[in-house]
């Protein structure tokens, strides 16, 4: 509102300085994505021999992206949309679950158990790494996918169960007596009247979480050696390790098309996002 | 608000009963919350524990953790590598709100209102949508002192004594990777902000726009003053993200060359998992977490404080 009345005064000159400038910034700060892509098309011989201004002479990219494919592209991405996929629903289902019991089913001392779940969001990642490589190590879970789902489930659960809390504290009592009064289980009224409520934040959570676990680096590394269990960045960053100095090109390519899902996301659901980005800021 | 005070008299209510309902309806709640309170505890809590017992240890991986009391402590802070990774890190939390926080708040007055905002919008924020990760990657290449796009820019231009091999020098090299960050971070900062400058009361600024006020002044006296609690959230997580990087230090340098671009995250990896001085490694991250706690506590505060206000 004010926003637009202060533009909406300002001189038409200033109007137009105001465009040209921001458009000016817009593509500067695009730049590196433009000159990247245009270097992931050229072959690796002509990416170390010409200058990273130059245009391709000749169109590589879909080779690039092949070569890239084969070397751990393929296996990065399809491990990713597994931990994404399963992780972030399991975790937003435990944590309504957890939700509902802490909220709505009113279990003695609730804010004990909400801080005990929450407890696990409010130190650095790197409190976890040692014990948790021991423990996957002892258990056998180490370089395992199921070992990476459950610890991304776990993950993710302090953050929902914060979310989810927050929601359930908001829905009218009288729907929940109404649907005791009608006979139904706890179960039922969770199943059948409260998620179908919950809808909307369950699908922000889950595209929140997704996008995290698809962007995660450090956990990966610590848990998974194998291709077969490697999350994408982790293979990003093993190919960029290897392959950085001869194919810089398949590298560029691999790392671009890696992106692709959270910037795709983020472009088909940017109204939600931009909401959930409030909500997001403790993570 | 409605909602917590029926749930408080139902509470109140409820507390009655419990020992009149059967031990088998009593357990129902529980088994809801189990779940998540198991994972959480087997994944976050348990080692979260074991980490700060294994602080005061000596521990390779292989023998058993030996109590050491405050050994690795004092080691600590006479070792140059954790003394230049400290330095280290303190750069990159002052630069983290220097640069991401000032520029994603020039760019938000920079694009508010104007004709085509939203596309800007989209554009700046593009990169935060992506991996540290990734961005890591990419500026690599940017960076390459033989191909990279920042070296080509110079020689162009006429600068080419300007060219740096930038990720190969320290202290260079932590400048050259807060220069990605900076990329990645602002427009999640600017996003802030326009929310932040949505909520304005558009009274003051009318008033202050009849009396013939500049728009220069006017942001400068009015409406960045009344950005201030946005400008402190913006600036604490800054704080609480900038001391914590890892990933895009891990890909672009992995803190070298030797040792001279780590930070405390990356020193802690270094020592549990390349050198597996694990009890070393757990003492840092002691460090890392106190130091986390403290900084999200104020920012948690201010969070809280601007949402009452609200």
């Amino acid at each position: 509102m004010s926003a637009a009345a202060m533009a909406g005064d300002r001189p038409r000159v200033g109007r137009e300085v105001a465009f040209i400038g921001a458009l000016a910034l817009t593509v500067f700060w695009l730049l590196p994505l433009v000159l990247l892509a245009m270097n992931a098309s050229k072959t690796p011989e002509e990416f170390l021999l010409t200058s990273g201004l130059e245009p391709p002479t000749t169109f590589n990219l879909f080779d690039n992206v092949a070569r890239a494919w084969a070397k751990g592209l393929s296996s990065g991405m399809v491990n990713s949309l597994i931990y994404g996929a399963v992780g972030s629903v399991g975790a937003v289902l435990l944590s309504a679950l957890a939700a509902y019991g802490i909220v709505r089913l009113r279990i003695p001392r609730g804010l004990f158990w909400f801080l005990l779940i929450y407890s696990g969001t409010v130190f650095p990642f790197q409190m976890y790494l040692i014990p948790l490589f021991n423990l996957y190590l002892d258990t056998g879970m180490y370089d395992t996918r199921f070992g990476m789902i459950a610890f991304y489930i776990a993950i993710c659960i302090p953050f929902c169960t914060f979310v989810l809390r927050g929601f359930f504290l908001t829905v009218p009592w009288q729907i929940q007596e109404a649907a005791a009064l009608d006979g139904a289980s706890s179960w039922r009224t969770f199943w059948s009247i409260m998620m179908p409520l919950a809808k909307a934040p369950l699908i922000l959570l889950i595209l929140i979480q997704f996008t995290w676990i698809w962007n995660d680096l450090l956990f990966g590394l610590v848990l998974t050696k194998s291709n077969d269990v490697r999350p994408i960045m982790v293979a990003l960053a093993g190919m960029k390790g290897v392959y950085g100095a001869t194919d810089g090109p398949s590298v560029i390519a691999a790392t671009l098309v890696g992106s692709a899902p959270t910037l795709l996301l983020f472009l088909a659901l940017q109204r939600y996002f931009v909401r959930g980005l409030t909500l997001g800021l403790g993570k | 608000m409605s909602g917590t005070a029926s749930a408080a008299l139902a509470g109140g209510a409820a507390a009655t009963t419990p020992t009149a309902r059967p031990f088998s309806q009593r357990m129902v709640p529980y088994l809801y919350v189990l779940p998540a309170v198991a994972f959480v505890g087997l994944f976050l809590l348990y080692p979260m524990v074991v980490t700060l017992w294994q602080s005061f240890t000596s521990f390779d991986g292989i023998t058993d953790p030996v109590f050491n009391g405050l050994d690795n402590y004092v080691e600590l802070f006479a070792d140059p590598n954790f003394l230049l990774s400290l330095r280290n890190t303190l750069i990159w939390t002052v630069a983290s709100v220097i640069f991401p926080v000032t520029l994603g708040l020039v760019f938000a007055l920079a694009i508010n209102g104007i004709r085509g905002s939203g596309f800007f919008k989209t554009s700046v924020y593009l990169p935060a949508t992506i991996s540290a990760a990734a961005v890591g990657i990419l500026f690599t290449f940017v960076f390459d002192p033989g191909n990279g796009v920042i070296n080509a820019f110079l020689e162009a231009v006429g600068l080419g004594a300007l060219k740096q091999r930038w990720l190969f020098e320290s202290p260079l090299n932590t400048f050259a990777m807060i220069g990605a960050y900076t990329w990645q971070q602002t427009g999640l900062n600017m996003m802030l902000f326009l929310v932040g400058l949505q909520g304005l009361p558009t009274e003051p600024l009318e008033a202050a726009k009849l009396d013939g006020c500049s728009p220069w002044r006017l942001t400068r006296q009015i409406v960045i003053p009344m950005l201030a609690p946005y400008i402190v959230i913006a600036t604490l997580l800054a704080v609480v993200n900038g001391f914590k990087v890892f990933d895009l230090i891990w890909v672009m340098t992995q803190g070298g060359p030797s040792r001279s671009s780590e930070t405390l995250a990356v020193t802690m990896y270094r020592e549990a998992f390349i050198l597996f001085r694990l009890g070393y490694s757990a003492a840092i991250a002691v460090i890392i977490s106190i130091a986390a706690i403290a900084f999200s506590y104020f920012y948690m505060r201010s969070v809280v404080r601007q949402e009452t206000q609200i």
